[in-house]
């Protein structure tokens, strides 16, 4: 008997797991098809012939590398520049006494929830103002708008699991209070700064209205909004070749994903995912 | 004297702790607060996009807007997705934790698979669901129709109310992976001695549930339910991505209306003051998420 509800739960499960994974599997196949495959009724659950001329395509007469290049180089300087603060700051915020330090984490907490939408007028006519527009440099500030209360909100949980009793062994010790946070609490927060690092990446890397808004030439823009644009600038819709590009803009997270999932689920324990 | 130098000491910790939150001070300040402020103050002009010159009008755009029409037919739709996708997200998403909790076979796989929809691009999952729900190769019309569901290919974006329910359900499938995450992150720390003792006071498996589990989830589901209110409010990407907005302006929500105000119908003033209004009706429950999440900090 409690074989046969386990196998039955086990069954249920996979059902629904395979079920919510199945528009993945489809990208998948989809874009190894030839194009005509794609058109046969009923369709193939997998290709009957395999074939990855979509991705060859997609790399030789898209301007898909440039946008993957763009896509890189913003995520990596958004990180980097909003890590390097937000650490700065979270700690700052945890261990620090000052006038105005709970306002300010009020402040971090409510612009973690703001909309896009309300600042991304403002910050248009302000990087037109400084000629700024069109540029990945203008997306690396723009997206400091979301990175950096996510980053700080994440990092100042983690911060605050670190015990003082640490900081303050080194500071009897004779350590200055700088010496004290690049000796002990740095190697500490580690786990923290890289699950942070790499839920800021994501988060950049699947940005896409501010680059809507702000880029519209083709050697800034990044992949959501080039990937986009191939839909629709596109005669007919070649379904391969977009399920093709779905898939290598995707391998970036798949790898994140699947190398540092213990990292992944801290996040998840300390502060939240942005959604 | 040894309180002096303490206090010297505790002065010069808080320039220390001042001078390391200095640069975020100075970009919150300039890409957050004066981006925030300035919004408000457009709202009070009437701005031409192409030329960025414009006049100042008062309340004008606020009295405007409560009398258009789109804006409260816009308000609508956001309340219907909001409450369609959230619901969904809340009851799938529960649901997946626990089946997820139990010890079924390769678990860390099938909760990677079932997190992934919330980590792929919405670029990519917009695209994926556009290609299911193609009309004549789409394999959900060649699905439904096998299964007896529907006799003819289904316009799954293009009418209503179809667009809508889409809109809906790719939202539900989309987000509610994070539910799955934050509630099971809770269930791990449920103590078996709970559950232990409601079996010994004979209490059936759905029992167990109404008095023992869900109890305990409820702090973690007022959180959730909060944050994803708030993120579900202000999606932009995903409708904007699958419907444009369409069919007319039926999957119109608010900042679907604040985008196409300034940049298709090129008045920035206009669109400040539906961004305002919407920052204000999502102000009550960023403030009750914010004083949840302080009480609990007990800070």
């Amino acid at each position: 008997m409690p074989t046969i509800r386990k196998i039955a739960l086990n069954v249920f499960a996979w059902t629904i797991v395979l079920a919510v994974a199945f528009p993945l599997f489809w990208m998948l196949v989809t874009s190894v098809k030839p194009s005509f495959e794609l058109f046969r009724r009923p369709p193939t659950m997998l290709p009957e012939t395999w074939t990855f001329e979509h991705y060859w395509h997609l790399i030789e007469r898209t301007n898909f590398l440039t946008y993957f290049r763009n896509s890189v180089i913003l995520s990596t300087a958004t990180t980097l520049v909003v890590v390097a603060i937000a650490t700065l700051g979270a700690y700052s915020l945890v261990r620090f006494k000052y006038n105005g330090r709970e306002s300010l984490a009020f402040l971090v907490l409510f612009t973690y929830l703001l909309p896009s939408v309300v600042l991304i007028i403002p910050l248009y006519l302000l990087l037109v103002n400084l000629g700024l527009a069109n540029t990945i440099f203008s997306l690396v500030i723009a997206y400091t708008t979301f990175a950096l209360p996510y980053a700080l909100w994440l990092l100042r949980s983690f911060m605050a699991g670190i015990p003082e009793d640490l900081e303050s062994a080194a500071l009897v010790d004779g350590a200055s209070r700088l010496g004290a946070f690049w000796d002990v609490i740095l190697p500490q927060l580690l786990p923290g700064i890289i699950s942070t690092a790499l839920f800021t990446f994501i988060l950049s890397w699947n940005e896409y209205l501010y680059a809507l808004v702000l880029v519209n030439s083709d050697s800034a823009r990044p992949l959501t909004t080039g990937v986009m644009n191939m839909l629709v600038s596109a005669f007919n819709i070649e379904w391969s070749l977009l399920m093709a590009a779905s898939v290598m803009m995707s391998v970036p997270l798949i790898i994140v994903f699947a190398f540092l999932q213990s990292y992944l689920t801290r996040g998840f324990g300390a502060g939240g995912v942005k959604g | 004297m040894p309180s002096q130098t303490r206090t010297l000491l505790e002065r010069r910790y808080a320039a220390l702790g001042v001078m390391l939150i200095a640069p975020t001070v100075v970009v919150f300040c300039s890409v957050i607060v004066y981006p925030l402020l300035s919004a408000i103050y457009l709202s009070f002009f009437s701005i031409f996009t192409p030329t960025l010159e414009g006049d100042f009008v008062g309340l004008g755009n606020y009295t405007e807007l409560l009398q258009t029409e789109v804006f409260w037919s816009s308000l609508g739709t956001t309340l219907i997705w909001t409450v369609g996708t959230l619901t969904l997200q809340i009851l799938f998403g529960v649901g997946m934790a626990l089946v997820l909790h139990q010890n079924i076979w390769f678990r860390s796989l099938a909760r990677s698979l079932i997190l992934f929809p919330y980590f792929i691009s919405t670029v990519v999952a917009v695209l994926v669901w556009k290609w299911l729900f193609n009309d004549l190769y789409g394999i959900m019309n060649h699905f439904l129709i096998s299964i007896g569901f529907i006799d003819f290919p289904m316009d799954y974006l293009g009418t209503m109310p179809n667009a809508l329910i889409s809109v809906i359900l790719v939202g539900a499938w989309k987000y509610f992976p994070f539910v799955v995450i934050a509630v099971l992150a809770r269930l791990q720390t449920i103590p078996d001695a709970l559950y232990e003792a409601a079996k010994i006071d004979g209490a059936g498996p759905i029992a167990r549930f109404f008095d023992v589990t869900l109890p305990q989830l409820r702090d973690v589901l007022v959180v959730i339910i909060l944050l994803r209110a708030i993120w579900d409010f202000k999606e932009f990407d995903l409708i904007f991505l699958l419907t444009g907005g369409g069919p007319l302006r039926d999957t119109q929500t608010l900042p679907l209306l604040v985008y196409q105000e300034a940049f298709a119908l090129n008045d920035m003033g206009k669109a400040s003051a539906y961004a305002v209004v919407m920052m204000a009706i999502m102000l009550v429950f960023m403030l009750i998420y914010i004083r949840r999440t302080r009480t609990e900090d007990g800070s």
